[in-house]
């Protein structure tokens, strides 16, 4: 199988700015059907926003989709199992990211010292 | 290309029964669950499960690799090819990923070489396990991945050189894997957690349709100097003790690169914060910048700073710092 290098300018888009992802977008995004997302919203387990007649997603949502996706894919997990689950991943994560911040500070202060 | 041995990845036996193979999957599948997972290289292993995962939890497929299996040496390592022809008399119904959920995006040449060229072969490809039916127009699977960036490339945007590993067909229809490298110009104003959607650079599409995207899911690089919260910014600023107590200007340096002089208000109390409007990561409503100031204390090194020192110590014969403690 050959292999081809090349190089190309890729015009990025910020999801959130102007671009928002609509419901299809979403469940293509976590392998899913439009109807699971439909359900997840429904539940409560994703947040989306409803404006003219259609939903619209951020960023969050599409990290939290495919988290919840992969975690009833793999164990077969009930919604609310799989919610819970990635309420706790979100929030571990979320500590773990301040926990690094503040060793980064205290170490810049103990090589000011 | 490798051979890979599907069964010994899951850690089954040959006749290994479903729920043999589930309970196995599910077990590695906690162990390298990439949220959780200590191990260095969790998401190449959860990769490998996944993959072996969707052809053994799969009667079709798993019937087919077993036969290829018969006819391939084991331990056949590199230079391995599937004999011609190898799954005729196979129907192939599931698609790429086998799983609802799960990403083909990681999956490795042996598993494209095998389930993806009989794919497109026999059914002119399917999209991803959500929908169900044949067709010969579907727009390719989208690739995440993650990048991260300093804060200032929020400010200024950045160019960036991805390696990424895809796909395409050749003329005659086969599947070519296809390493490349995509410059990206990130544009200014991005926040962590945010997508940046490159369009078209996800799996190649089927038929005319469109190839899929590639998200690339932003985290900043942690600096001890300043951290975002959504736009909003906090940088870390020390200050001399007397700039603390007496207040003044000083001069400080935004992630955005410009020095600013902010005056610092008198008997500064650790813990408050200086606001900086609109100087947070640029957007149509632009985040704020808050400086948190705290006291760096000066080394007393020469015999005339330790005379000041001491001088200081004199002024103040009733402070004690410890007097909350009881000390």
């Amino acid at each position: 199988m050959a292999a081809h290098k090349f190089l190309d300018n890729a015009l990025a888009e910020l999801i959130d700015e102007h671009a928002r992802l609509t419901l299809e977008d979403l469940a293509r995004s976590c392998c899913m059907a439009p109807g699971w997302v439909t359900e997840r919203l429904e539940a409560g387990l994703l947040q989306g926003e409803h404006s003219g007649g259609r939903w619209v997603f951020t960023s969050t949502s599409v990290v939290r989709a495919r988290r919840l996706a992969r975690l009833e894919s793999t164990f077969d997990a009930d919604p609310q199992l799989a919610g819970l689950t990635t309420d706790l991943i979100e929030e571990v994560n979320a500590l773990r990211q301040r926990l690094q911040r503040l060793e980064t500070q205290l170490g810049a202060a103990a090589a000011q010292d | 290309m490798e051979f890979k041995d599907y069964y010994k990845t899951l850690g089954v036996e040959r006749d290994a029964t479903a729920d043999d193979i589930k309970k196995a999957f599910r077990k590695l599948a906690r162990k390298y669950h990439p949220d959780v997972s200590k191990e260095p290289d969790a998401a190449a292993r959860m990769a490998e499960v996944n993959e072996a995962n969707t052809v053994l939890s799969d009667p079709e497929k798993r019937a087919a690799y077993d036969q290829l299996g018969r006819s391939a040496p084991h331990g056949a390592g590199q230079g391995f090819r599937p004999p011609p022809n190898w799954d005729a008399g196979f129907e192939f119904t599931g698609g790429p990923e086998g799983a609802q959920g799960m990403d083909s995006a990681q999956f490795s040449d042996f598993f494209e070489e095998l389930f993806g060229r009989a794919r497109h072969a026999r059914h002119g490809g399917m999209g991803d396990g959500a929908h169900e039916g044949r067709t010969r127009e579907q727009r390719g699977s989208d690739h995440h991945a993650r990048i991260e960036l300093d804060l200032q490339d929020a400010y200024h945007g950045a160019e960036r050189t991805l390696s990424l590993r895809g796909a395409r067909l050749d003329e005659q229809g086969h599947l070519v894997q296809e390493d490349r490298q995509l410059q990206v110009t990130i544009p200014k104003g991005v926040r962590e957690g945010q997508l940046i959607r490159l369009a078209g650079q996800g799996s190649p599409g089927l038929g005319s349709a469109p190839a899929g995207d590639l998200f690339l899911e932003v985290q900043f690089k942690p600096d001890a100097r300043w951290r975002a919260e959504g736009r909003d910014v906090y940088q870390s600023v020390p200050v001399a003790p007397w700039e603390g107590e007496l207040g003044g200007p000083i001069h400080v340096t935004t992630p955005g690169g410009q020095t600013v002089e902010v005056t610092v208000p008198a008997r500064w109390k650790s813990g408050r914060k200086l606001r900086l409007k609109e100087r947070g990561i640029p957007a149509a409503t632009p985040g704020d910048l808050y400086l948190e100031l705290h006291v760096a204390l000066p080394p007393a090194t020469t015999e005339a700073q330790q005379r000041a020192w001491r001088d200081l110590a004199r002024a103040y014969p009733s402070f004690n710092p410890r007097g909350t403690q009881g000390g």
